[in-house]
């Protein structure tokens, strides 16, 4: 395995014709339902090669590849087996119990054994994850009576945990090429050795990462590919290119617009899905900082709401890549999302201007009201699209919006840090679980200046704080189904952050690559059943 | 007054002149139409978004994603586009006269401390240097305006600088030294009126370069989201590259008829104001 | 990418002024001496003044990480403090500055990499864009130039001069957009994206071609506007030499037309052409930002680009510091060149 092999132009000059095609020829000799290279654009490059050290899109796309989870999820989130073959809740949720897959070699030919998976929980996940502070804080210790089995205690029940053990949420890293070092500056960070089922075979900061099949991995006739190759294209016309000139295969995680994939899902040489998204549903929403006089006014939050019409953005925005919003849970929560009883606020410039005449701002001079300030996050394209529609239709109820760009870390600052915003545009993860995405936005402990995408509005509402921290720990899903009608209904009265739109993510693919989706997973899985067609 | 109108008459006369001085009319036209005409602003959404030009005959260009009619935004881009150019040239002219013009009179450890700046200003890769400065103060049509003269003045102080220092030693500077007249007044009044020509020269190109310089910013999602500016229209043009290219054609034509217009000037202010060049054509 | 090139009159020097020779060395060696120092001091300024800038803007790197990684506050301050960020601009400074001496550029925690191993990958895409824009504009933008003013004042001039204007007019983007439209989606002849096709496994004189053909349409989109450029350069240079006495004198001792022209001409009239390329060095390294953008090319442009918005410091630096290395370099060699070529250039 070649660790961050730069090319040195003159090197390579050198060096050609010496080293022999790798490709050649090799494709054929192969099965019908196996092989091939799968080349894939995306943006941005990754930091590290590993989701356990970050969080970041990127390296939640690559770490699935060389790594392996405790658990696979089946379409709807239905746990399958990975690196543990069985396992069990106690009764009162607090001990989880593992049997692990016997056999299992780490890339460097060492065993893999229940250390390991204990150092990973215990040590990185707890520690550097960003969610897994979170999702793993009741997890109190991981024993190991034997290599093979790995038990979990509990401080109090954490159902969602139970969702966050696959290779891209948690990823198992190597204890003996970890333990002892800064794991931050770990040089096996950009340097994998998992046990999944591909190497790698070259990285090139920034550039691409290309990886080739693992001849030794545990699942037999895993992986099908020969090679994964993905490019790091920074302009999305310029990948959508690449897909319809045949220079790649398929482009996942809606790597590019919208209305570009709805358009060449209608060729017959691509194929579209919206599968294997489950385990990341993410929306566009604005939160309005309840901290502004205006906005502290329930009754200009609502106008606000009416004045905006969230169909209009879902469709020109979003190309119907998704639904409006309706509910601060996203519609692919699917246990638990609900528009029942939930108050709605459809578009309605009539009543918007009713709502802030009674909260008492009239029109002045040019027919304004009072003036907003609009933060769209850089972070795509669409905030900012929709922040210029956003800005026409409030113009039109009397209030005079100006929008704000600046770079990723000046949002952030503005927002987060300063506080110093009215209104705020971005898209976030719900998260896989509600308590991992959901709960930040409206739980009045989430009021975390200084914390990136935390309680923004500055929202306290002691009723939905009681009902998101019941349903943290709620065992009974019926319960818990309940507590987040609840306060679905609550929050969503009290308005403090506008749904925008619940994206749907999408893949598209040539014809020709077969099985890149066949669980709740999808792409952000190994890939590892995935081939082309010859 | 009289000398402008005459200079204006002159470039009349010059075939590229006249061409460059009808379309530059026509833009500021446009630009000054655009309140009256529309009165409405660029942002309305008046039809159904992505009209093809010719489709329908309210909106003989078409419209953007939006729904929003192409003219106005043309006629508003218009609008930016000369502002945006006209004021990151004037800073650039003001600050490369003032700084050529003292490196020039003054010379010395003065002369070669603001060259060294110059330099610097001139080695840091441009583009560079007015997206790092965009990109971290905020698009905004002050910031980018900013971010154009910051990097477009060296280039007028060096021209400034050079006829600075050979017109110091004329004659008719000494004279006013010797006459008690202070060294302000002598730059300003006896000096810089002398070496205008090149600098209204290399005006009209830098015009036209910040107007470049503008729509590449937007372009790479760097625009002002308040106003819409041609390269406003380009970045949205963009995404819709293969669906509508017309999205990208039109502001494009715009942008490349203005920066034209304004080198036709430029060759011809060069012709007129400059008698030795026009002797060899 | 384009910024503002003078395209009127030839001479763009306005060098140091004139000072006493010294007694000891002689004036070249002084002069070399003088240009070298103030290369050093222009350096300085840059690196100070670009640090400056991101340092003293509000949000920084962590910032930038805190909103896609999903960072909590104890994160937070404990990433501030491992990359130093907690401390003063001041102290930051002083850091930078000492390290660079040694030619380090620190680390990229972007990409979790010391920043030149980051810079060094990225160098040779840049470096052959810059090479073979700069070289190809020149030679081209110096036939057009020489045609022009060989049949001055009639139609070739004309239909040349016309199509410069058109080239200078266009922004590089706007060129790169159609040549993909046409070359790549439309015809299918060339590759659209990157700098070789990854993973291929290429070797030899296939992976050459294959290099080259990735890099067909973004230098041209790159060159035309400075084919311009020296087209109209080398056309005003040609023809003011030709006025010159030498040429005359030439002339008047029987040589062909032909060989006055192009032998004895053009030689003096590339001068001003060589000056040009110092300045269109500084402005590619600017330009490479966009067409290493819409060419999906890994270069150091787009590089800096990113750096600039996630707020790695020590990466965007290094990429100011290496390009602006470059220019300067370019500078004092043309510098050299002329104090060689050109005895009208004053030593002093």
């Amino acid at each position: 395995m070649t660790t961050m092999n730069r090319r040195s132009f003159l090197s390579t000059l050198a060096a050609a014709g010496i080293v022999p095609a790798v490709m050649a020829g090799s494709r054929q000799a192969l099965a019908q339902t196996s092989g091939g290279v799968l080349r894939t654009p995306a943006w941005p490059a990754p930091t590290y090669l590993n989701s356990a050290v970050s969080t970041g899109g990127p390296e939640s796309f690559l770490s699935p590849k060389f790594y392996d989870g405790l658990l696979g999820y089946d379409f709807g989130m239905v746990p399958k087996a990975s690196l543990a073959t069985e396992w069990s809740m106690s009764e009162d949720g607090l001990t989880v119990e593992f049997k692990l897959r016997e056999g299992v070699k780490w890339h460097d030919g060492e065993a893999f054994t229940s250390h390991d998976v204990a150092f990973t929980f215990m040590e990185v996940l707890k520690v550097h994850h960003g969610r897994g502070r979170t999702t793993f804080a009741a997890l109190e210790a991981v024993e190991t009576p034997d290599d093979l089995t790995a038990i979990f205690r509990l401080s109090r029940p954490t159902p969602a945990l139970m969702r966050a053990l696959d290779s891209r949420e948690s990823p198992i890293l190597p204890a003996h090429l970890y333990e002892g070092t800064d794991i931050m500056a770990n040089p096996v960070n950009t340097a994998p050795v998992g046990t999944g089922p591909f190497l790698l075979e070259n990285y090139e900061i920034g550039a691409n990462v290309v990886m080739v099949k693992n001849p030794d991995y545990w699942d037999e006739g895993f992986p099908r590919l020969d090679r994964l190759v993905v490019q790091y294209i920074a302009d999305p016309a310029t990948r959508v290119a690449m897909l319809e000139s045949g220079q790649a295969d398929a482009i996942f995680l809606n790597q590019i617009p919208a209305q570009e994939i709805r358009r060449l899902a209608e060729l017959p040489e691509f194929e579209m899905t919206t599968d294997g998204f489950e385990a990341m549903p993410s929306a566009q929403q604005m939160d309005f900082n309840l901290d502004n006089e205006y906005l502290a006014n329930k009754l200009v939050r609502h106008a606000i709401a009416h004045a905006i019409d969230v169909n209009w953005i879902t469709q020109n925005v979003w190309y119907g890549m998704g639904q409006p919003g309706r509910s601060p849970l996203h519609f692919d929560q699917r246990a638990y999302f609900t528009t029942e009883g939930v108050p709605s606020y459809p578009y309605d410039p009539a009543r918007a201007n009713e709502l802030l005449d009674e909260a008492g701002y009239p029109r002045g001079a040019g027919g304004m009201r009072f003036g907003l300030t609009l933060d769209p996050s850089p972070w795509g394209t669409e905030s900012i699209t929709a922040a210029s529609y956003i800005k026409e239709v409030l113009r039109q109820v009397g209030i005079d919006v100006t929008i704000r760009t600046q770079d990723f870390a000046v949002f952030v600052q503005t927002v987060y840090t300063d506080r110093n915003h009215d209104l705020a545009l971005y898209t976030a993860s719900m998260g896989v679980d509600p308590t991992i995405g959901v709960h930040r936005f409206y739980n009045s402990a989430s009021y975390l200046p200084g914390t990136g995408f935390s309680n923004g509005a500055h929202y306290v509402n002691p009723e939905v704080d009681a009902l998101l921290n019941a349903a943290s720990v709620e065992t009974d899903e019926a319960a818990r189904v309940q507590q987040y009608a609840d306060f679905q209904r609550l929050a969503y009265e009290d308005l403090p952050v506008l749904k925008v739109t619940d994206i749907s993510m999408a893949t598209i693919a040539n014809v020709r690559v077969k099985d890149h989706t066949i669980d709740a997973l999808g792409a952000l899985g190994s890939l590892k059943q995935c081939w082309i067609e010859a | 007054m009289r000398g402008a109108l005459s200079l204006l008459g002159r470039l009349a006369r010059h075939p590229s002149g006249l061409i460059g001085m009808v379309l530059i009319l026509a833009i500021v036209a446009m630009s000054a139409l655009a309140g009256i005409l529309y009165p409405d602003g660029p942002w309305t959404m008046a039809g159904p978004p992505r009209l093809w030009p010719g489709a329908d005959p309210r909106f003989p260009l078409g419209t953007d994603t939006f729904g929003r009619d192409l003219i106005p935004a043309l006629f508003y881009g218009a609008r930016v586009s000369l502002l945006v150019g006209v004021s990151a040239a004037g800073a650039a002219l003001v600050i490369g006269t003032v700084v050529g013009a003292i490196a020039g009179y003054w010379g010395g450890w003065v002369d070669d401390a603001l060259m060294r700046l110059t330099d610097a200003f001139q080695t840091v890769p441009n583009f560079l240097l007015s997206i790092a400065i965009v990109g971290i103060i905020g698009a905004s049509l002050p910031v980018i305006t900013f971010a154009i003269a910051i990097v477009a003045w060296p280039m007028i102080a060096r021209l400034v600088r050079a006829d600075v220092l050979r017109l110091r030693t004329y004659d008719f500077v000494q004279s006013c030294k010797i006459i008690g007249m202070s060294d302000l007044r002598i730059v300003f009044q006896q000096i810089l009126p002398n070496c205008l020509a090149p600098i209204i020269v290399t005006a009209s190109v830098l015009v036209a370069n910040s107007i470049i310089v503008e729509a590449s910013l937007a372009f790479l999602g760097l625009g002002d989201p308040n106003v819409m500016s041609w390269g406003t229209v380009l970045n949205i043009g963009r995404q819709e590259l293969r669906n509508g290219w017309y999205l990208t054609a039109v502001p494009a034509v715009a942008l490349v008829l203005t920066v034209m217009s304004l080198n036709l000037i430029g060759d011809a202010l060069n012709d007129v104001l400059n008698p030795r060049l026009k002797e060899r054509k | 990418m384009s910024e503002p090139v003078p395209l009127t009159g030839t001479g763009t020097t306005g060098r140091g002024p004139a000072k006493a020779p010294s007694r000891r060395l002689s004036p070249a060696l002084r002069y070399v001496l003088r240009r070298l120092l103030q290369a050093v001091l222009v350096m300085m300024l840059v690196m100070v003044g670009s640090f400056l800038l991101v340092k003293l803007a509000p949000g920084d790197m962590v910032d930038a990480m805190a909103g896609t990684r999903d960072l909590t506050a104890d994160q937070i301050a404990s990433l501030r403090e491992r990359y130093g960020l907690d401390q003063s601009v001041f102290v930051q400074l002083i850091r930078y500055m000492a390290l660079l001496a040694t030619f380090d550029f620190g680390y990229s925690p972007i990409n979790a990499a010391p920043a030149m191993d980051v810079i060094l990958a990225r160098l040779p895409v840049t470096a052959i864009l810059v090479v073979c824009s700069v070289s190809l504009s020149m030679v081209i933008g110096t036939i057009f130039g020489v045609l022009a003013s060989r049949f001055a004042g009639k139609a070739v001039d004309l239909g040349i001069s016309l199509f410069m204007l058109l080239l200078y007019a266009t922004p590089s983007f706007i060129i790169a957009i159609l040549l993909i439209l046409i070359f790549a989606v439309k015809l299918h002849w060339l590759p659209i994206a990157g700098f070789e096709s990854v993973g291929m496994g290429y070797t030899g004189l296939t992976y050459l071609k294959d290099v080259a053909a990735h890099l067909i349409l973004p230098v041209t989109a790159l060159c035309t506007f400075y084919i311009a450029i020296y087209g109209r350069i080398g056309r005003a240079s040609m023809l003011e030499v030709l006025k010159l006495d030498f040429v005359r004198t030439a002339r008047g001792k029987g040589l062909t037309e032909g060989r006055v022209f192009y032998v004895h001409a053009l030689r003096n009239a590339l001068l001003p052409l060589v000056t040009m390329a110092g300045l269109q060095v500084s402005s590619l390294f600017g330009g490479a930002v966009l067409i290493e953008t819409i060419f999906g090319l890994p270069g150091m442009g787009r590089t800096a680009f990113d750096a600039v918005f996630q707020r790695d410091t020590n990466l965007l630096l290094g990429v100011v510091f290496i390009s602006s290395l470059a220019v300067v370099i370019v500078n004092f060699v043309i510098d050299m060149l002329y104090m060689v070529l050109d005895p009208r250039v004053n030593l002093k």
